[in-house]
């Protein structure tokens, strides 16, 4: 855990260091603002002012440093601390991913489920094909067909098209705030969630048909228990635990996902955040919402790694840390 | 050295190859096929773009004298692609007559050696048309040039526009019958601008994975040939370039790197090996305790040998489908990279990138746009994984004995 934390600054660090040129150049360079004479001038008191004239190791402690005191420095674009700007923005994207991510789990494990048990019947050659289709379809597509005809004058506007909630909804008692913002959530989760649910389906699919060949379901039926009790008792036991651990790939794709669904839908998350600092170039928050991206993603890991010791009897951390 | 049979006789000896029954079970379903005719379709229309869609005609009579300006405006990187393209289908045709005509036990090292001597046309080839092929530039207006009869006697592409065309007064028109699919922002064709469009997406598919499959291929052996400590640190390693969200760690790169075709190629493959380098560690743990490897290296061979020779073919097979997935993984990306702005500049056509018109900035929504590039994001990404998912159950021997 730790080591990789540490790796994921290094990686940050080393990104930000093997690109060509530097900030400045890009910044100021030729075609820019600065003749040569003074811009050579300027680079030199520009790196002195951000360290980036002492030696690599020196420079990358300070990033260490400024990484565990979550001191990321100021944003160029907002005038701000970076980390004022990622606690705007976090809690925003990591709603809009648990909503995601529970209708997923919800959704995907009986549809998974049932189309396993029906086994090249029609529910299952059904799901199948329109799981397939959800997987390859872009979001790009979705999300701009949903704001297109449920959000304009094309078709009808059921819901707003950008933002997280209504203009001066911060005045609204508690429930009417609720439901504003749960009716600007609605086709960002749509989004969000159909992938996953794809994905997640045809795992959950997979892992039950080959539960439902083993031998143990065989003996189960044998000893003449009840179709239920073999398939929720014998079979889903043994077919969760893969699902637990797709939740390491899943996350990961559904936090790049929330990139470019925030930039559809404007919602201001971590991703939007992420966005922004790329197209202005500020470097602060680019390195700062990678690292604190890959961070998420190892707790997420973790948690994994907790569920599947509680699914799993035969997985426990005392025996082989 | 290579060993011509008798084929009516010797044929049947042969047996099935390994290859020819992943290749039977593959084209048992039919939707694989379909996908696999719609991946060449796709192919041939990047191959033969400029001759589909061009503002300069086939051939014109202008001031009485026959000219072909269409080829004459082709640039030497088109020409490549044709190259590249018969050199592909000759290859094609060279792996089927090997299946007829040559012993399976050294058909492996014939093809390699086709493979080498057929590269190394390519590559020759292709420097050749750099150098010699000029670099021109034609901005003549044809049409103009017809309506105002100097010219006459013009056979045009089926698709009359270039893909870097701007005319204002015919921005963002719908479909119709001067423009099939519409028009974008600045009044270029947009069937058109797809055609162009999957040039960029195939490039980037293919090269991406295959950087992807080289580093993951050459990480993955190493590891899990040596195992212990060498794999302990590599895998922190890969763990490490998994931990942050591949698409986060991508816009990070593109932050830092000059935004060009070329580097966005490079930087979806260096971030996307860890599952191939994770496939190929396992496989080659199950090989190398082996009877075969242990012979080869108790016979001195070299690490090279042992490790590409004699290992990697027989644990390739999960990277080959993974290589599939990869591809549309690929175009996905680059898809999404140009839509966010990060992708190719304009006026080079990209999907992504035509998709995000779809939406104004004035905030009206223009159908065409969206629907057209991104139905053909989603069909060469379908297609693309329908193969893959094909692949792996022709691979797969466990659903082989159950089918």
């Amino acid at each position: 855990m730790i080591p990789t934390l540490l790796g994921i600054t290094i990686m940050v660090f080393a990104i930000s260091r093997i690109a060509p040129g530097d900030p400045f150049s890009i910044a100021m360079g030729p075609g820019g603002q600065l003749d040569a004479e003074r811009f050579a001038d300027f680079r030199e008191q520009q790196k002195k002012l951000h360290g980036l004239d002492k030696p690599l190791p020196i420079q990358y402690l300070i990033w260490l440093k400024r990484v565990v005191t979550f001191n990321f420095g100021d944003s160029i674009k907002h005038h701000r601390p970076v980390i004022e700007l990622i606690k705007e923005r976090l809690p925003i994207t990591l709603t809009l991913n648990l909503i995601a991510f529970v209708i997923i789990y919800t959704v995907s494990i009986p549809t998974g489920m049932l189309a396993a048990v029906r086994h090249k019947r029609f529910f299952d050659q059904f799901s199948s094909v329109i799981v397939f289709m959800l997987w390859s379809l872009p979001a790009m597509l979705v999300g701009q067909l949903l704001i297109g005809y449920f959000c304009g004058p094309a078709f009808v506007s059921w819901f707003p098209p950008a933002g997280l909630s209504s203009n001066q909804a911060d005045t609204l008692p508690f429930f009417p705030w609720l439901t504003d913002r749960l009716w600007h959530l609605v086709l960002p989760v749509i989004c969000l969630t159909y992938s996953g649910f794809a994905y997640l389906t045809k795992q959950v699919r997979a892992g039950m048909l080959e539960s439902l060949r083993a031998d143990y379901v065989r003996t189960a039926r044998a000893k003449g228990l009840s179709n239920m009790t073999v398939i929720f008792r014998h079979a889903f036991r043994n077919s969760i635990i893969p699902v637990i651990t797709i939740m390491a790939t899943l996350l990961p794709a559904m936090l790049g996902g929330s990139v470019i669904i925030e930039r559809i839908f404007s919602i201001p998350g971590m991703g939007m955040l992420a966005f922004e600092a790329v197209t202005t170039r500020d470097y602060n928050v680019v390195m700062a919402v990678a690292t604190i991206a890959g961070l998420m993603n190892l707790v997420g890991l973790l948690f994994g790694d907790i569920a599947y010791a509680v699914a799993d009897p035969r997985v426990s951390f005392e025996s082989n840390v | 050295m290579i060993i011509m049979a008798e084929k009516t006789a010797q044929q049947k000896s042969w047996g099935v190859s390994y290859g020819e029954m992943v290749r039977r079970e593959f084209a048992k379903n039919k939707l694989n096929v379909v996908s696999l005719v719609l991946i060449i379709i796709l192919f041939a229309l990047a191959v033969f773009a400029p001759f589909l869609a061009n503002d300069k005609p086939f051939m014109i009579r202008l001031d009485g004298k026959l000219i072909f300006p269409l080829f004459a405006s082709l640039k030497a990187s088109d020409y490549s692609i044709l190259l590249a393209a018969a050199i592909g289908i000759w290859q094609l045709i060279l792996i089927r007559r090997n299946r007829r005509n040559i012993e399976p036990s050294i058909r492996g090292h014939v093809l390699s050696r086709q493979l080498l001597i057929n590269a190394s046309i390519l590559v020759a080839g292709s420097v050749l048309l750099y150098v010699f092929v000029p670099r021109r530039l034609d901005a003549t207006g044809y049409r103009e040039l017809i309506s105002s009869g100097r010219a006459s006697d013009a056979i045009f592409a089926p698709i009359p526009y270039g893909y870097a065309r701007t005319e204002l007064e015919v921005r963002e028109q719908p479909p119709g019958k001067e423009h099939w699919l519409g028009t974008d922002d600045v009044g270029s064709d947009v069937l058109c601008r797809l055609i162009y469009g999957s040039r960029i997406s195939l490039s980037v598919g293919f090269v991406a994975v295959g950087i992807s499959s080289l580093v993951g291929i050459a990480i993955g052996s190493v590891l899990g040939y040596f195992g212990g400590k060498v794999d302990f640190i590599g895998m922190r390693f890969v763990e490490i370039m998994m931990a942050i969200p591949v698409f986060f760690l991508i816009i990070t790169i593109v932050a830092y790197w000059e935004r060009s075709l070329f580097n966005i190629m490079i930087i979806i493959g260096l971030t996307t090996w860890t599952g191939n380098a994770r496939f190929i560690r396992a496989e080659f743990f199950k090989l190398r305790n082996q009877d075969f490897v242990q012979a080869a290296v108790s016979l001195g061979l070299p690490l090279r040998s042992i490790l590409f020779r004699h290992m990697l073919p027989n644990g390739v097979a999960p990277v080959l489908v993974n290589a599939t997935f990869g591809i549309a993984g690929a175009i996905f990306i680059e898809a999404a990279l140009s839509f966010l702005g990060f992708g190719v500049a304009p006026p080079t056509p990209s999907w992504g990138q035509m998709l995000s018109l779809g939406v104004s900035t004035t905030g009206r929504f223009l159908w065409w746009l969206t629907l057209f590039p991104g139905v053909a994001i989603f069909l060469t990404v379908l297609a693309y994984n329908l193969v893959g998912e094909g692949l792996r159950d022709a691979i797969d021997p466990r659903l082989r004995k159950a089918a």
